[in-house]
This record gives C-alpha cells, structure tokens and sequence, in this order.
C-alpha cells in the first residue's frame, strides 16, 4: 500500500448509505469502515478497482437487522486487490444476508473475502457471494472464507460462497463452515466455575475480536468491544 | 471438612449405561486412588460428577455435604468445590489464557479481584507451575503440547484451590520432570486440606502422591476397594487377580463410550481454526 500515492479512508458508523458506489482510481488504495449497531436496510456497495489499486474494506455488523447486504467488488485493472473483513452477530428475529462478491477481470489482481458470523435465537445468517474470475485474468488468486458458529438450536446459519472460473492459470480457494457451538468447549469453561452466559461471551469475543485489529479508532474498537459483549449478555 | 459421596451411581452416555451403580466416598484431607482398566468407566465417573452434559446420570446420588450435586449446574458445581482435570481439556480458539483465568478466579471470589491480586496470583502460579508466564497471553490450550495442558490444568486447580479435585490421568504425557512438578503441586494442595480423587495407571505419579486409600473400578462398578498396597498389586500383576480371587470376570475394553463425546469439539475447531485446508 505505501508504494500508491493516495490513501483515502470512509468510515462510515450506523449511516450507512443504502447505495454507495465508489471508484479506486490506478495506483491509489481505498480503505472503507462499516460498523452498525443500530437497526440496518438493504444496502448495495458497488467498488471498481483501477489498475494497481487496493481496496480493503471492513464492516462489523452487530446491527439488529432484517436485510440483505450487497456488496460487488470489480477488480478491473490487472494488479488491483481487495480485502474484505465481516464480523456478524445475528439474534432475535435477525435475518441477515450477506452477498459478499469479487470480479477478476484482469490479471493478477488478488481477492480475499473473509466472513465471520455467529447466529444466535431464532436468527438466520446467510453468507453467499461469487468470486468470479473471467477468462483472461491470469495468475489471479482469489479466496473466500465463510464461517458461522450457530449457538441456539433454532438458529440458522448458511455459508455458501461461489468460485467461477474462466481461467486455468489462477489459485483459487474457497472455505464455507457452520458449526455448533462446541458444548465440550463450553463445559470446560462451566466446568472452571463460569456461568453460561459468561462462557459463551468469552467463546464469542475469541471469535469476533480479530475484527477490531482492522479499525484504526480506539474509541470505535471499544465500541465494537462491547457489542460483542452485549450480542450474547441477554440469555 | 467436606465430603464428596456417591450412591448407587448409574451413568449412561448416548443411551448406553457405563456406571452400573457405584459407591465411593472422599473426603477433604485424603487422596483415593482409583484404578481399573480402559474403558471400564474412571473418565465417565470424574466427567459425571462434574456434570458434562454428555453423560446421563440414570440412577443414584451425588451429594458434597448437604448439597444435592446433580442438581448443580457444571459452574455451581465448580463454585461448591468440586474440581476435574480433565484427560483431554479443549483447545479454544481465540480465548485468552488470562482472560479466561481472570472470569473463573471472579466467579470463585465475592467480589472481583484487583488487577493487582490477580497478576500476584497468576504470576505465582505460572511460577510454581514451571511455565513461561508468557504463556499466560496464549489462547488456552491452543497450540499446547500435551504436557503443557496438564500442568496448565493444574495452574488452574492451585488457583482455584478446591475441596475436593478430580484428576483424570494427570500424569499422561509428562516427563520426570513435569511429573515432580504436578506432583508438588497436588502434595500442596493436600496440605492445604484438600481431598483427591485420582485416575491414573501409574504406581510412579502415587508414589510421589502418597494416597490414603484405593479403589478399582471394574464393569461399571467399584470391584474392590482398600490399602494402598492394591497400587502396587494392580502395577505387578494387572487386573488378572481379579477374577481369579474374586471371581468377577473382566469386560473387554470398549472405547466407544468416549468417541461420542468429542465429535462437537472437533467440529468447533474446524469451523474457527482451519482455513479449509
């Protein structure tokens, strides 16, 4: 990233724009900030990526939602990149869709989607998205992660990220996990005298914590911090 | 001074009954050994009486004093007294060792601890242990080597300093040197006035314990129980004597108890520590 000339980052907490479409010109990086905590509505973020240009983009959503998140990256210069971190945290009645999606159109650009979530109530979190790499975009690598940990039995997590490939010179990866939450794990915290509740805040924050290291304000890591905390304080 | 005491203790896991009815008494103050062969139901016992939800108590009692046991949550239980190391303690992701020292510590005192008492203890601890107080910013059990869990689940026992503690074959996977470090610490703990109740198949970690009594579990029940000279009669001759002096024939080992209980852990592990790979 110091090699390009211009850095610009957006931030945006809760006003998040229900459409945003941005432009990261040849050689300039572009760093975007999501943090919701308040109730969220269908949203679309579209991102074009010139050549040489970076795009890294972080959102922790402890939002009580119902909606669909959208978000397109389109690397369209060869060299360009994207890195996009989710922290989520469904409960209650939440249903909450995330179409994370990344477009190769040139060569050796590098794409990593990587989702993190955790389901609890009677909640729904889906994690989908294409990583598509178009005929043409050689010596592309692109991966996508997506990991739910459902905690309540009438919880629902999916994970089905996509991988389309037009091209036969490229790395390409996808991970897609939801698992309960590991009842072993949570007798050997009861078992050392802590209660439910607290084990299952201490499982979560091991879990979603990593986001906060992506946000640069302390005052918003702190913020992030707590609603960790109070996504599982309420059972 | 306390006393943990079972009756007629039945314990199913995944609907197929391990404990067939079993008595055993221990009290503050001594050390019981118990002994038996694989499978034949010490780690369901000690995971029972700690109350892993994975094993159904069916029949009997578990009382500490005056208080129904069974009816305590794993957390109340450990609050009432009770202690398990366990055989396998788990791996999680992302929790750091303090932190999580720091939350069982809080849930043992009335009120939460200073940062100062608390890194004086933790310090100690580490110290007492022969572990790297590095360690200690860790995530728990994460990367550990077998040896490093079991000390780490002894740092734990001095911290949280029981009545009475279970130790589920506390000395597997340590060398001479680690296990005169565990048995230091469990002789500690014995001389503060706790009790033990210990599963091991060594007579190496109960020579360095000094137990009061033993007890041999067999097919789901307690075959015999006594001196401490049965360490010594189990480590020279097995359990053959068994059934030749006692006439109870010995059940053949059957693991499958155990496999159950660990599919959840592992599926856990995957879902936040491997990349898919």
């Amino acid at each position: 990233m110091t090699e390009n000339e211009v850095t610009k980052t957006l931030t945006y907490v809760d006003e998040i724009p229900a459409s945003l479409s941005l432009k990261v010109p040849a050689k300039t990086s572009l760093k975007l900030c999501l943090a919701a905590f308040r109730p969220l509505q269908n949203t679309r973020i579209d991102i074009e990526v010139g050549e040489g240009g970076t795009f890294e983009g972080v959102f922790a959503d402890f939002s009580s939602s119902q909606y669909t998140f959208t978000l397109n990256v389109y690397l369209e210069g060869s060299h360009s990149s994207c890195d996009w971190h989710l922290a989520a945290i469904a409960d209650k009645n939440d249903s909450k869709r995330y179409d994370t999606s990344v477009f190769h159109k040139k060569e050796e650009s590098l794409g990593l989607m990587s989702n993190y979530g955790i389901a609890e109530g009677e909640s729904k979190l889906v994690f989908a998205g294409i990583s598509e790499i178009e005929k043409g975009a050689k010596k592309t690598h692109t991966r996508q992660v997506a990991k739910i940990i459902v905690f309540d039995p009438k919880a629902d997590g999916q994970a089905s990220p996509i991988l389309k490939i037009g091209e036969n010179d490229v790395e390409a990866s996808h991970a897609a996990v939801v698992g309960r939450l590991s009842e072993e794990h949570l007798f050997y915290l009861e078992s050392r005298g802590i209660d439910e509740a607290m084990a299952k805040r201490l499982i979560t924050l091991g879990y979603l914590k990593p986001i906060e290291l992506q946000f640069d304000s302390e005052a918003l890591r702190q913020k992030i911090d707590d609603a960790i905390e109070g996504g599982v304080s309420h059972d | 001074m306390s006393k943990l005491s079972i009756k007629n203790l039945h314990v199913a896991v995944k609907g197929k009954e391990i404990l067939h009815g079993v008595d055993l008494d221990v009290s503050e103050g001594e050390t019981l050994a118990l002994l038996g062969p694989n499978g034949h139901g010490k780690s369901t016992l000690l995971a029972a009486i700690m109350g892993n939800p994975a094993y159904q108590v069916t029949a009997g009692t578990i009382m500490l004093d005056d208080q129904n046991v069974l009816a305590l949550s794993p957390d109340k239980r450990s609050r009432a007294g009770l202690f398990l190391a366990m055989q396998y303690p788990s791996e999680i992701p992302g929790l750091n060792s303090a932190d999580f020292l720091k939350a069982a510590m809080n849930a043992h005192a009335d009120k939460p601890l200073s940062l100062f008492q608390f890194y004086n203890s933790l310090q100690k601890a580490y110290e007492a242990m022969g572990i790297p107080f590095e360690m200690s910013k860790r995530n728990l059990n994460e990367g550990f080597s077998g040896g490093e869990k079991k000390r780490n689940e002894m740092l734990q026992m001095k911290l949280l300093q029981p009545k009475i503690a279970l130790l589920d074959e506390i000395d597997s996977g340590l060398d001479v040197d680690a296990m005169g470090i565990v048995a230091k610490a469990i002789g500690d703990e014995e001389a503060r006035g706790a009790g033990f109740l210990v599963v091991s198949h060594y007579a190496r970690l109960y020579n360095m314990i000094k137990p009061t009594r033993a007890a041999i579990l067999i097919n789901g029940r307690i075959a015999v129980s006594g001196g401490i000279d049965l360490i010594e009669k189990v480590d020279t001759q097995g359990y053959e004597w068994i059934k030749t002096e006692l006439g109870i024939p010995v059940e053949k080992e059957n693991d499958n108890a155990m496999n159950s209980v660990s599919i959840g852990a592992c599926a856990t592990r995957v879902a936040v520590n491997n990349d898919g790979k």
